[in-house]
């Protein structure tokens, strides 16, 4: 029974809940069991948190009380960037690691306004910087398919958290493909919204003209269900923007939509020339047939070009880089964090800096430090900016002749631990999730099945069947066309 | 490629101490990395005329609301310090004296 109940949806639970069939009580037990056998060989979970049962028996006496609330009681993992007061966020890092939230992020304000219960803070690459969750200081996260493989990242425990039952959903940071990576590599759907739908108080700072929490959840509903629960304008988010267009349940339709025209309507554009190198034969062929799938339903499949794409892993590295050294400047081992002394106060920040962040973070301020330098930055910081607005104008064009763009999440399944040792490798693998961060548009990734590889877990032989996922990205606002291509590819209820 | 000299420099201005194994193999990976992302490069027009400038969006200059959890949580600060007497933050002395 226990086991069964971790396995439901959000909104499969949600239906039990409100049919008193199950208390949130009984739901939080059965996910703390699966991490409890899990976990130990997953990573998934930093921490999970002691008072987890006390804020399911909180939700039941509120619904005892007549609440209602499709989250009320639900069971949700929570990366360990975004802020719980009173809990500890590190963010992955050394740096971090002795910081208690001292405030509520927004978003986990609003979920705890209808009654979410946080299980714990998940695994993540050390201060969303990676894409495999290897960077993390506290040791990878396993993939739930195949544990000698990487679970993706940068969200990697948050995707491994819900794929393995230990949780029902779960809220990650997508910064170049964060949330959509590892949902790749998991299983399950991950969600990036539009740049500014929700807002980033409280989520510790990577790329900030990047950065956006998003939900990874088991179906399209899930992920619709906690985007309309987290989004909205915040007065301590001067970046946040009301998007009408993505409120379904206010009934709005294609025709009132700013920028893509009815005429666009269920038309769907494919970038070829970015499919032509690095994508695995078998990855594609699972591509090729979900758009097959989705012409049944009505769909129409056309070729479409954006020139500037070529530039997009460049321009977005350089934006990381330039945006990670000025955000990471902040720790300095003065105020709260890991603090060194040295000789001097110069010793004490470079001491505390070496000691607090991992190579690739270390890199990453380097890097950021000589693009933003005064004889460097107009030859690429400022280089970046242009070939950003560029990109950002061939999307918007885009968009008023097809309704989504799709490609492949990532180009292969999961990758082993370790295998990918140069950092130029790993950046590649981002190549079709960094344009949407580039421009703000928001995209999903969606399970498409999975592909076979040799399996190297101790004590098996034979194949992983390893999960792939296919990446729509949409018109600024249009998170509701996301949904719509979503529920139709699961077959979920529409 | 990039020099050591320049690296050392970059290490210093972004306050991170490196060893010398370390400052070797970033020498190798930034170099690489820089090589790739230069290829923005090509793109033409100039930053200063053809990126809008974002502007900057302020709220209004009054004191959060009672009930703002902002407003309770300076104990919360004080305790996150790393070294603190009473409620002070003990910082090093800043300007040293001659010797």
């Amino acid at each position: 029974m226990s086991s069964e109940l971790a396995k439901l949806s959000i909104t499969q639970a949600a239906a039990k809940l409100q049919a008193g069939e199950i208390t949130s009580v009984d739901l939080v037990r059965a996910c703390v069991e699966e991490a409890k056998a899990k976990n130990p060989e997953l990573n998934a979970y930093l921490e999970i948190f002691e008072d987890v049962e006390a804020q399911a028996k909180e939700a039941d006496t509120r619904r005892a009380k007549g609440e209602t609330g499709a989250l009320l009681g639900i069971p949700l993992a929570i990366k360990d960037n975004i802020l719980i007061k009173g809990k500890h966020a590190s963010a992955a890092s050394k740096m971090l690691e002795p910081y208690v939230a001292i405030y509520d992020s927004t978003a986990i304000a609003k979920l705890k306004k209808e009654g979410a219960v946080f299980v714990g803070r998940t695994n993540m690459d050390e201060f969303a910087l990676g894409g495999s969750t290897e960077n993390s200081a506290f040791g990878v996260t396993k993939n739930p398919h195949d544990a000698s493989r990487v679970a993706g990242g940068t969200s990697g425990g948050s995707a491994a958290a819900v794929a393995a039952d230990m949780a029902l959903g779960a809220l990650g940071s997508d910064t170049g493909g964060s949330v959509r990576n590892p949902a790749s590599f998991c299983g399950v759907v991950g969600f990036k919204p539009t740049y500014g739908a929700v807002s980033r108080f409280g989520l510790i700072a990577a790329v900030s003209s990047f950065d956006q929490i998003g939900p990874i959840t088991k179906t399209v509903a899930d992920a619709e269900l906690l985007f309309n629960v987290i989004k909205g304008k915040d007065p301590l988010d001067s970046t946040s923007t009301e998007f009408p267009r993505s409120d379904l349940s206010s009934g709005s339709s294609r025709s009132d939509l700013g920028n893509s025209s009815r005429s666009a309507s269920r038309r769907i554009g494919v970038p070829r020339s970015l499919l032509v190198q690095g994508v695995e034969a078998d990855v594609l062929e699972k591509f090729e047939a979900s758009l097959e799938k989705l012409k049944a339903e009505g769909y129409e499949v056309v070729d479409i070009e954006i020139p500037s794409i070529s530039l997009a892993l460049a321009t977005y590295y350089i934006t990381n880089f330039a945006e990670v050294s000025s955000n990471l400047s902040r720790f300095d081992g003065v105020r709260y964090g890991l603090s060194l002394k040295g000789e001097t106060l110069a010793d004490d920040y470079a001491k505390s800096r070496a000691e607090g962040f991992g190579p690739e973070t270390r890199r990453r301020i380097l890097l950021g430090t000589y693009v933003l330098s005064a004889g460097y930055y107009d030859a690429y910081y400022g280089k970046a900016g242009l070939a950003r607005k560029k990109l950002t104008d061939e999307f918007v064009k885009a968009f008023t002749d097809i309704e989504l763009i799709a490609t492949p999440t990532m180009p292969t399944p999961a990758f082993k631990v370790g295998e990918k040792e140069d950092p130029l490798s790993m950046y590649a693998a981002d190549l079709f999730t960094v344009t949407a961060n580039l421009t703000g548009n928001p995209a999903i990734s969606l399970p498409m099945g999975n592909v076979s590889r040799p399996s190297t877990s101790l004590g098996t032989t034979g194949n992983s069947e390893l999960p792939v996922g296919i990446q729509f990205t949409a018109a600024h606002g249009d998170e509701a066309a996301l949904f719509r291509v979503g529920k139709t590819l699961l077959g979920e209820a529409n | 490629m990039i020099s050591k000299e320049d690296i050392q420099k970059l290490a210093e201005l972004s306050r991170i101490k490196l060893t010398d194994p370390e400052m070797e193999s970033l020498q190798k990976d930034i170099s690489n990395i820089l090589d790739y992302v230069g290829q923005v490069s090509a793109v033409e027009g100039s930053a200063e005329k053809d990126v809008p400038l974002n502007h900057n969006v302020m709220r209004e200059d009054v004191p959060y609301a009672e009930d703002s959890q902002l407003n309770a949580s300076r104990e919360d600060v004080i305790a996150a310090f790393p070294r603190k007497e009473n409620d002070f933050n003990v910082v090093r002395k800043i300007i040293q004296k001659d010797e």
